[in-house]
């Protein structure tokens, strides 16, 4: 297993990435790559009120020390679940501006299916657990970005499987 | 002497807030802030809100020690 974990200011080559994946092992068969944007707008609260607004820039702050070590818990689980070759999991921090890359999650494996489903619990995981905090500014000001029920329900659903 | 640390919107408040402080567990610090600084100890004592000692995730009763580095973390949003 190669695991590539990175928290960095950096933007990252998706196409590099690919190509560090699909060159792990000669029995990769499969690697799926997911990469999330930054929109140009985001919800956000309007005193009592969720509103979508168009945002200026975000902002990606985290805990080092510990969001790196949560990451490597992360993919040491999806590694436990699923039998993959080599993934890879990058992300930025700091200011990025809309249409930037945030994230990339990339995963090799033997055959597609350990693959579709490792990046989609990695990037479930990562959303819910990884301790990184979005912000945006809009006409001057910043806001904190609030937690989804969305991504929660997403991670949970790995749970209710867990024991298989 | 606990090291204090908050990030996301705990951060806002954390500018007036002292970085270190004694006290004997994450809860009692909780306590003593309330004082000062009522609307930052309404967002810690907000369920969602977990706390770290030295970056591992613990309960609020967990015995501190001089040096130990505590962290409020509010509810994740990276990705």
């Amino acid at each position: 297993m190669t695991d590539r974990i990175r928290i960095q200011q950096q933007d990252f080559d998706l196409a590099e990435e690919y190509q560090l994946l699909r060159q792990a092992d000669s029995a990769v068969g499969a690697v799926v790559t997911f990469s999330g944007l930054v929109r140009d707008f985001e919800v956000t609260t309007e005193g009592t009120d969720l509103v979508e607004n168009s945002i200026d820039f975000l902002s990606l702050q985290h805990y080092p020390g510990m969001t790196e070590t949560l990451l490597e818990t992360i993919v040491e689980r999806a590694n436990q679940r699923w039998n993959l070759i080599a993934t890879t999991v990058i992300h930025r921090v700091g200011d990025l501006a809309p249409q930037d890359q945030i994230v990339l999650v990339g995963v090799a494996s033997q055959h597609r299916t350990d693959a579709f489903e490792a990046a989609q619990f990695l990037m479930d995981y990562l959303k819910t657990q990884a301790t990184f905090w979005k912000s945006v500014r809009r006409n001057g000001e910043q806001q904190w970005i609030e937690s989804k029920a969305s991504d929660q329900q997403a991670a949970a659903r790995w749970d209710s499987s867990d024991d298989k | 002497m606990i090291n204090v640390l908050f990030f996301g919107r705990l951060g806002d408040f954390s500018k007036q807030v002292p970085s270190t402080i004694e006290a004997s567990t994450p809860a009692e610090i909780r306590e003593l802030l309330a004082a000062d600084f009522p609307d930052l100890a309404r967002e810690l004592n907000q369920p969602q809100v977990l706390v770290s000692v030295n970056k591992t995730i613990v309960g609020w009763d967990q015995p501190l020690f001089d040096g130990s580095e505590v962290a409020f973390l509010p509810p994740v949003t990276g990705g």
